[in-house]
């Protein structure tokens, strides 16, 4: 147990539960990517990785881009400015709540 | 828990899947030949524009890499695109090379035209000149393969190492060696895309756009 255990009740449940943290995770590092390729590299099917960027999306955490390639409409995802704080915040309330665990 | 460094596996790992289509190897083996072509053509044709060759090819090679790209990969494996941090690196690295590259020669040049040490180094060099192209072909090598985390990368340093060492001892012009290296990567890089048009095989119903998936 924390110390402080509100400590824990920083964390944001929203971007905590694993699969959400993945996508989170890999759109953090990258400026953009399309659906198929955040299945390849997260190995989700289809309908769960749907069903995640739905709740980031509504959360604001994560938008939707429309772009021309080659003259083909092309849908890409990426972080919001809120996701990418909210994901900072997170980094920094998790590693807070480790720390104040005793050695 | 290191979430900097679980960050960069991340970012490494995304390096690493979106070039296993070994498009980058083809590109820079045709890169090296270029090269290759180039001083080959300065030694037995005596054809003193030789650099012509390697200057223009970034101008004709890189629209081809792009549609590439996007014929093979992203209907494959999907497009990312890469910005911020690792892509900022990446140019970092590449523009800090050159610039140091760049420095060192003038600094170097100007340097040896008046001090005995600096002449003495130059003549150091000159008699070791495939040895230090070996070293620096190898820890420019090896600064990418890190950074971007693919590890083949390293195997071409040390294969410019061993090759450029060698060339230290035997008598071949230096055209070759990069003939050699060059041929070695594309064939790599062709192994690697005949692996991950396998591996990755379209189907229908591949699709780039999220909201079909939905």
């Amino acid at each position: 147990m924390s110390k402080n255990p509100a400590n824990l009740k920083t964390i944001d449940r929203l971007i905590h539960e694993p699969s959400r943290l993945m996508i989170m995770t890999q759109l953090y590092v990258v400026e953009s990517a399309d659906f198929l390729f955040l299945q390849h590299q997260l190995q989700m099917t289809p309908g769960n990785l749907s069903a995640h960027l739905s709740k980031l999306e509504t959360a604001g955490y994560v938008e939707i881009v429309k772009e021309f390639i080659e003259r083909k409409p092309h849908t890409a995802l990426q972080l919001t400015k809120k996701g990418r704080s909210a994901f900072k915040e997170y980094q920094q309330n998790l590693r807070q709540v480790f720390s104040d665990l005793p050695k | 828990m290191n979430t900097k460094t679980s960050l960069r596996e991340v970012e490494k790992r995304t390096y690493m899947s979106y070039h296993q289509d070994g498009l980058l190897d083809i590109f820079v083996g045709v890169y090296v030949l270029s090269f290759a072509s180039g001083i080959l053509l300065l030694t037995l044709t005596d054809f003193s524009t030789w650099f012509v060759i390697p200057a223009i090819f970034p101008a004709i090679m890189v629209p081809i890499w792009i549609s590439a790209k996007r014929r093979i990969t992203m209907p494959r494996i999907g497009y990312v695109k890469f910005g911020g941090r690792g892509a900022n690196k990446l140019t970092a690295i590449f523009i800090g090379l050159m610039v140091a590259g760049l420095g060192a020669f003038m600094a170097f040049t100007f340097a040896s035209e008046s001090q005995a040490w600096a002449l003495t180094l130059r003549n150091l060099i000159i008699s070791n000149g495939m040895i230090i192209i070996g070293i620096s072909a190898a820890a420019i090598s090896s600064l990418f393969a890190y950074t971007m985390g693919l590890n083949r990368l390293y195997a071409y340093g040390l294969l410019a190492l061993v090759l450029f060492s060698a060339g230290h001892f035997i008598t071949i012009p230096f055209g070759y060696f990069l003939l050699t290296i060059g041929l070695v990567i594309i064939i790599n890089g062709f192994a690697l895309l005949m692996r991950f048009i396998r591996k990755y095989p379209l189907s229908q119903g591949d699709e780039t756009n999220v909201e079909k998936s939905r």
